[in-house]
This record gives structure tokens, sequence and C-alpha cells, in this order.
């Protein structure tokens, strides 16, 4: 029923000039690293009052990514989605991928690069960010291990598989919960910011498993059914109508209470509010449900991984909008008195990146393509013909 | 297949060269040159023998500058500020020796040797 | 470290006693050679608003001094141990009101709880510090403080003329705040914050140790109707304003 795994041929110019550009950008990442380590933070964008900018953009968007992209595998390891089967060694993979290209770029950006195994020694368990260090190099782990069992031991996979899915839910509420707990920040402490991080990389993941996935089927030659890309466009409208969801009850709860009219308006009309609008709400849901609902575009694979480029393009809005609006609204620290000080208190937050913090992160995305480029290129991770199991129909489209 | 196990050929055998070259180009030039000797302090003991900081000197810092720090605990008398009294310059006593054997203690990145 | 410490503290003592006596000082009585932070004490602030003055800015000098902390010129990126903060009334019922914020040494730190090295930490007699030693410069504290503590150190920063030797000076890279001016307290000193607006202002800004009921500071929060900044989040900080 199935086809056999087979490793792309990648013997191409196309193929290794795709390569050799992934390498540009990782070292074009790689020099940025370089010149904020000589020069310090000082030759970025970031500042006193926003002290996480792109590098942390890029690499929770990744991370986020990561953990969503395996969604496929999960689908058809503990979900039983059988069309999805064919999928899950690309997924596990993806998932490693991006979470080094993401790790790499978090531990590059410290003040103290050369210490960022100190938090090994010195754990300090209260943290979200030790927590952080056990759930990403968990979930390394039991990817490694999921992606093994599915080639050489598979009476493994399903228990493996279940404990990936587990763990990369509880990895990704871990991540959105570094900014959930933190009770100072008026725009992101909420118990939902951990749930509403886990349905951003679903859909996320997702959207950019199709784009790879069709990409990759269409560069190489290989064949893949139509009905496989309608599969995965469901599950993303699925997905994408969770997060709105989340969206929804999040800026209800907060609306209610007049506690947070200040804050929840400069968020709705202030300096952050075009990235709110077009990029929260726009790229993470509008849009997409947009593409995807509609009668013919939906019922295209054009339209599908356009939809799919618009969400991906959303995580990193998303993310970078609870970073950015989120350190950029200026506390409140004595109610009822405008504030003003050198320190810039009871401003809004400035901040412009800086090209070097740009090719920092771009280059964790070069390195998470070059890693997968290289990954299908030498194991057998993707089925040599993709067509949808025997009996398998799609259970509805636009 | 054989293009495939060459190519690993090519990358293992540039791999070596590129090693070798590195290897080369670090080896130490002034080997057999005598090490260099510093400053002869100025008072009488030391807060420990010579000899015993000699060999622990960096222990000793380390321990008292986690004590001091983190446990709140001084010993004025063993402060990184009481060295300077005897070891009255950084570049003759500690940076001497550190140069020849190629550490960087970071110390003085923050830290401002008495003078 | 099994060397013997005694053998070296009749010295010490007498070395130390003749380097504490800085010219204008209070005379206060040469350390022991040997001290220790005490768990029974808890160092707190109380700072009298309606003494400060807009225009003053002798605690900041004073701290900026003490503990060189530069000015860069880039007010983004500068370093902020201690501000002055201009309070005006959004509706006008209360007056106007200029006041220095600095850390305010919480018995519940976020900055603590979230630094995955330990590096930000609380000393036994309850000031929180930041261990640079140990400081990876991921930033998390400064996320969680809700005060504007800390400071990231953007560059490596020039060092001052004649910097105070005994506070050293900074590395790019690693985040820093207001120490309580932990080196004089240990001398038995009071920050340099305190001194200052004592000696050149109206003495708004008063140090002292919060468990000792009989201590002036206790003595007068009792007396007068304080808050703190943000008590709503309950950390609990030892920095109390009078007079907002």
């Amino acid at each position: 029923m199935l086809s056999e795994f087979s490793a792309i041929k990648g013997s191409s110019p196309g193929y290794w000039k795709l390569v050799a550009l992934c390498a540009l950008l990782f070292l074009v990442g790689v020099g940025s690293f370089f010149a904020i380590e000589s020069y310090g933070h000082g030759i970025t964008g970031m500042n006193n009052q926003v002290v996480w900018g792109m590098p942390h953009v890029f690499a929770i968007s990744l991370l986020v990514m990561a953990s969503g992209a395996l969604n496929l595998g999960s689908m058809s390891t503990v979900f039983a989605s059988i069309q999805f089967k064919q999928f899950t060694r690309f997924s596990a993979f993806l998932s490693i991928v991006l979470l080094i290209g993401g790790l790499t770029v978090l531990l590059l950006d410290l003040g103290r690069p050369d210490r960022m195994l100190l938090p090994m020694l010195y754990m300090n368990f209260r943290s979200m960010f030790t927590w952080n260090v056990f759930l990403y190099s968990g979930f390394f782990v039991l990817c490694l291990l999921y992606l093994w069992s599915m080639f050489d031991y598979k009476q493994f996979t399903k228990v493996v598989g279940s404990a990936a899915f587990a763990w990369r839910v509880i990895l990704t509420t871990g991540t959105g919960s570094i900014f959930g707990v933190i009770h100072a920040r008026d725009v992101f402490f909420s118990a939902i910011t951990g749930p509403m991080f886990v349905a951003v990389s679903l859909t996320s993941g997702t959207a950019l498993s199709t784009i790879l996935l069709v990409g990759t089927y269409r560069k190489t030659g290989r064949y893949m059914e139509e009905k496989l890309v309608f599969g995965l466009r469901n599950a993303l409208i699925f997905f994408t109508l969770l997060v709105g969801y989340m969206f929804v009850v999040e800026k209800f709860t907060k609306f209610y209470s007049p506690a947070f009219y200040e804050v929840e308006t400069w968020l709705l009309v202030g300096p952050w509010a075009w990235l709110y609008w077009l990029g929260v709400w726009g790229c993470c849901v509008i849009f997409p449900l947009v593409i995807l609902f509609h009668g013919r575009l939906g019922n295209t694979v054009q339209g599908v991984v356009a939809a799919s480029v618009v969400t991906v393009v959303g995580v990193f809005a998303f993310v970078a909008h609870v970073l950015l609006a989120g350190q950029s609204y200026p506390f409140d620290m004595f109610p009822g008195y405008q504030l003003s000080s050198v320190f810039l208190d009871g401003a809004s937050a400035h901040y412009v990146p800086s090209l070097v913090e740009l090719g920092m992160g771009i280059g964790g995305i070069g390195l998470s393509a070059l890693l997968f480029l290289l990954g299908i290129r030498f194991f057998r991770m993707l089925p040599a013909k993709a067509v949808a199991p025997e009996g398998w129909e799609l259970p509805w489209s636009p | 297949m054989s293009s495939r196990r060459s190519l690993a050929v090519r990358m293992s055998v540039g791999l070596l060269l590129a090693m070798l070259l590195v290897l080369v180009g670090g080896f130490p030039g002034n080997l057999g040159a005598d090490p260099p000797q510093p400053e002869k302090p100025k008072g009488g003991q030391c807060v420990r023998p010579a000899e015993w900081m000699r060999h622990n000197h960096m222990d000793f810092l380390k321990h008292n500058r986690t004590v001091a720090v983190r446990e709140g605990k001084r010993v004025r008398s063993e402060s990184l500020q009481k060295c300077a009294e005897c070891h009255t310059s950084r570049e003759r006593f500690c940076d001497r020796c550190h140069d020849y054997v190629a550490v960087e203690p970071d110390c003085f990145d923050c830290h401002i040797y008495p003078k | 470290m099994t060397m013997d410490r005694r053998s070296v503290l009749g010295l010490g003592g007498v070395l130390a006693a003749g380097v504490i006596l800085a010219p204008g000082l209070r005379l206060i009585a040469a350390p022991e050679d040997v001290t220790e932070a005490s768990d029974k004490r808890r160092w707190g602030m109380l700072i009298d608003t309606t003494q400060c003055n807009p225009a003053c800015t002798a605690c900041t000098q004073a701290c900026r001094t003490e503990n060189n902390v530069p000015l860069t010129g880039d007010p983004e990126r500068d370093i902020h141990w201690i501000r002055k903060v201009e309070l005006h009334s959004k509706d006008g019922g209360k007056p106007d009101r200029s006041l220095p914020v600095l850390c305010n040494h919480c018995e519940h730190p976020p900055c603590v709880h979230v630094c995955p090295t330990q590096a930000s930490f609380i000393r036994k007699d309850g000031i929180v510090l930041v261990d640079m030693h140990r400081c990876i410069g991921c930033r998390y504290c400064m996320i969680a403080c809700p005060y504007k503590a800390r400071s990231l150190v953007y560059s490596t920063p020039s060092i001052p003329g004649t910097p105070n030797r005994k506070v050293p000076m900074r590395a790019k890279g690693v985040v820093e705040k207001c120490t309580f001016c932990v080196h004089r307290i240990d001398d038995g000193g009071q920050p340099a914050c305190v001194e200052a607006c004592q000696k050149e202002a109206k003495g708004g800004m008063l140090f002292g140790d919060l468990n000792d009921p009989q201590s002036e500071i206790s003595q007068r929060l009792r007396q007068v109707l304080s808050t703190t900044i943000r008590p709503d989040l309950g950390l609990k900080p030892r920095v109390h304003y009078q007079g907002i």
C-alpha cells in the first residue's frame, strides 16, 4: 500500500545551490553572533526596556514550530490518521532540525554565551528557563528515539510517539509560560498564554510541514497525491479555529476587568496595534481561514500552500507581538500618576531591530534548513511516492 | 553509491589536512624559552605558604570570592585588594605567568587591581 | 581549604583599621577582619517623598561615583542603579512628586525566581544581589522585575578617571543593579545614596534594619503612613515610600 521510503537524490545543481544558500544564511548568523560577541549587545536594537528582540522572536518561533512539526507524526501514531503515517519520519526529523536551529539562536544571544553551560551546574528549579532546559533536551531525545524506532524498532513507535506527543504539549506550554508566569507584565501574564502557544504551534507546525512536503515533492519530481494536501488543509483549518478561539477568550477575559482597560486599549490602538491586527489576527487566523474556506482557492494546492505561508508568518508575528508589545508597555508603578524619568519610565519603549539581530535569527533558519536538506538527502525520510491509503477518503472540502 | 563514498573520502581527507594545518600553525614558537619570573613580592609572609599558593591560588581566590559574594563572609586580610599590597603590579606579577602559560582569567575585566 | 586562617587574623585586623577611614565619613569603628552577613537582619529603606526635590540628584550622583556606574549618553542603554522618577497626578488630585526608584530588595524577588543559574540570589540579610561571575546574560530577570531595577551592560564601558577601587567595574553582557552598597553595609556603613541625601539634601532617605524594632526605620514605619511600589504583586518590597 505505502511506497518505499527513499532518500532524495540531491545531485542536481539546484539542490546544491539551495544547500549553499542555506549555508550562507547560517554563516550570516555566525558572523552576526561574532559581531555581537565582540561589540556587545549595544549594536543590536535591544535596550534596557526591550531586552529580548529579534533573536528571541526567531528562536522562539522556531521552537514553537519544532513542537508543531511533530503534528503529522502524532496524528498518525497517536490519533491513527493513517494517511499521515508515511510522513512520521519526516515529522520527527523536522522537529529535531527546528529545535536545533531555535536553541542555537537562543543560546548564542546570551550576553555571556561562554557561560551557556552554567544553568546545568547551578539549577534553579523555580525558573521556567530551567524547566525549559529539561523540556527541550527531553524533547530532543524523544524525537530521536521516535525517529530511530520508526527506522529500526517499529514495536516501540507507538509508545515513544505517544510520549513525544505528551511531551510536546508540556514543552510548548513551558515555552509560553516563560511569559505567562511573569506577573509584572500586564500584556502576557495569563494562564492562557501557555495554551495559546500550544495552539499556535499546532497551526504553524502543520503549515510548515505542508510547505516543505509540497515543495520537496515538487522539486524532486516525486508524486504526491493532492488528497493528502487537502487532508493537511482540514487539519490546518481546525487548528486555526482553535487559535482564534484562544485569542477571543484571552481578550474577552481581559476586557471584562476594568483593571485591564488601559493596557488592552493600548494593545488594540497603541504603537504595536498594526502587529496585533495584521500579524496576530490577520496572519494567524483571518487570512488563512479566508483562503482555506474559499471554495476555489481552498481546493487548490497553491491555495493551501499560500495559506500555510501566511500561517508561518503568523507564528513570527504572534511571538513578536507577545515579546515586543509585552516589553514595550510601561510599568504602572504608581497608579494615578503619570511617570517620567531619565530611564524612560512611563513611556512606551522604543525598539527598532538592527541588521545583526535579523542576521542571527536568519542564521537559525539557515541552520535548520541546511540540516533538513542534508537529512532528506542522506536518510530515508520520505516515501518515494506519497499516496493516500486505500479506502481513505477526504471527509470534507470547502 | 560509489560517488557518495568518494565524496565521504574526499571530505575526510580534507578534514585531516585542515587539522594538520591547524596543528602546525598552533605549534608554540617559544618552546624551550625559560619560564618568566614573576616579580618578587614586597612584604614578608603571604597569607598562605608561597609553594601552596603557586599551585592553589586560583581555587583560593575563587573560593574566597564565592564565600564573599554569596554568603556575605568577608575576610579582609585575604581579599583581592590585599594582594596588591605586596604584589604591587598586576602586569609584572599575574600577567607574566598567565601570558606564558596562555591562560586568560577574566578577573580584571571588572575588578580594578589596586595601585 | 584546610589552611589555618587564624594565623593571619591579627595582622589583617590592624591593616583593615587603616584603610577604612575615608575623609568626610562619620567616624565608624573599623570592621573586624572577618565579618559575615547575618540572617537576623533585614535591610530596608524608607523614602520620605515630601522631602525630595525634583531638581536634586544627590542620591543618583553619589551612586554613580560610589559604584563606578558610567553614563554612556545613550538613554535607552544607560545603566541605572537608582533613578529619579517624576510623578504627575493624572487628575490633579494629588501633589506632584519626585522620588528615587532603586532595587526594592523584595522578600519574594521575581528576578531570583526566574534566574536559571541562581546568579540572582538573596543574601542572608535579605539583600538581593547579582553574582556577576555566574550571570549568563539571559535577561529573564529584566523581564520579571516590575521596578525596572536592572540594566544590561550593552557595551564595554569606559572606566572613570578615578574609579572607586573597592567596587568592581563591569564587563559587557551581564545584568546588574543596586546592591544597597553591600560593601559599605559590611563595613558598618550606609548606602551611598542615603548618605548623600542626608548630607547634601533634606535627608528624605532612611536606611536600617527592619528586623530590629528599635531601629529608627522600624520606629518611623510604625508612626507614618507608608506604601511600597505595586504591593498588589505580593513581592513584599523593602523600599518603603512615605507621602504618596
